[in-house]
């Protein structure tokens, strides 16, 4: 048995790709709540596991929601 | 020819008819610039994230998809500028697949409500006296919020103004400029 301070180096999976979905929806904010912290800022890609590609439409979807008064702007 | 999506929140104290008024607005902008409207999406009242001109707590949502040229836009959004119960709008690019499942949704909602309607005219008789019989019938909404609907009874909130400001009313900028 290793040593490894609890710290699982799984490799994480892009959810987005798994549900073979080709664009992030803005409109579907009850998913992208998933992927904001509780100060309603963006979960980095380490933590998600989102791909780069899925990373970026989702990043543009959350915009799109907060203007849309659909999630909260993040608190500092 | 692009494809487009507007979503507009309107104010929540409008009757429906006010509703109306202002989405027959924006179909005969559309229209009279050269336009087509494809469907038109009652996406409900909902809770606002935030509040909006320290006065809206929710909103009534509509999606309306419309296929034009680009020089529409800057007609809608001068429509929506100056129709004050118009609380917050968006204009974005959008797809065939979106445009479809919009049209999708929009027969399921009109058959839905067609059977609500056929349901509440037939057994007046019988539901009198039971009301436990009586059942609204809501359509299926996958991506409602569980308040979606709900009433919001105490308007008063402590002055939090906290709201950000740098939200811009429309966001031209986010178009997705094609993959
Ligand atoms: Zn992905």
């Amino acid at each position: 048995m290793r040593r490894d301070r609890g710290r699982k180096p799984k490799k994480k999976i892009c959810s987005y790709c798994v549900e073979k979905i080709d664009n992030v929806d803005y409109k579907q904010y009850e998913k992208l709540k998933r992927f904001v912290t509780e100060r309603g800022k963006v979960l980095p890609r380490r933590i998600s596991g989102n791909c780069a590609k899925h990373q970026r439409q989702l990043t543009r979807a959350i915009k799109k929601a907060r203007i849309m008064a659909l999630l909260p702007f993040s608190m500092e | 020819m692009e494809l487009y999506e507007a979503m507009v929140i309107i104010s929540p104290e409008l009757e429906k008819d006010g509703h109306e008024e202002v989405i027959n607005g924006l179909s005969a902008t559309i229209t009279k610039n050269e336009g087509t409207v494809s469907t038109i999406l009652d996406w409900r009242k909902r809770r606002l994230a935030y509040e909006i001109d320290k006065k809206y707590l929710e909103g009534h949502y509509y999606l309306v998809y419309f296929s034009g040229k680009g020089t529409i836009i800057p007609e809608i959004e001068h429509y929506f500028r100056v129709t004050d119960t118009v609380v917050r709008y968006m204009v974005v690019r959008t797809d065939e697949q979106e445009f479809e499942a919009a049209a999708k949704k929009a027969a399921g909602e009109a058959a839905a409500a067609e059977k609500a309607a056929a349901e509440e005219a037939a057994p007046k008789e019988e539901a009198a006296g039971d009301a436990a019989s009586v059942e609204t019938v809501e359509t299926a909404e996958p991506a409602a919020t569980p308040e979606t609907g709900e009433p919001v009874e105490g308007q008063d909130q402590e002055e939090k103004s906290k709201e950000p400001e740098s939200a811009p009313e429309q966001a031209e900028e986010e178009k997705p400029a094609g993959e």
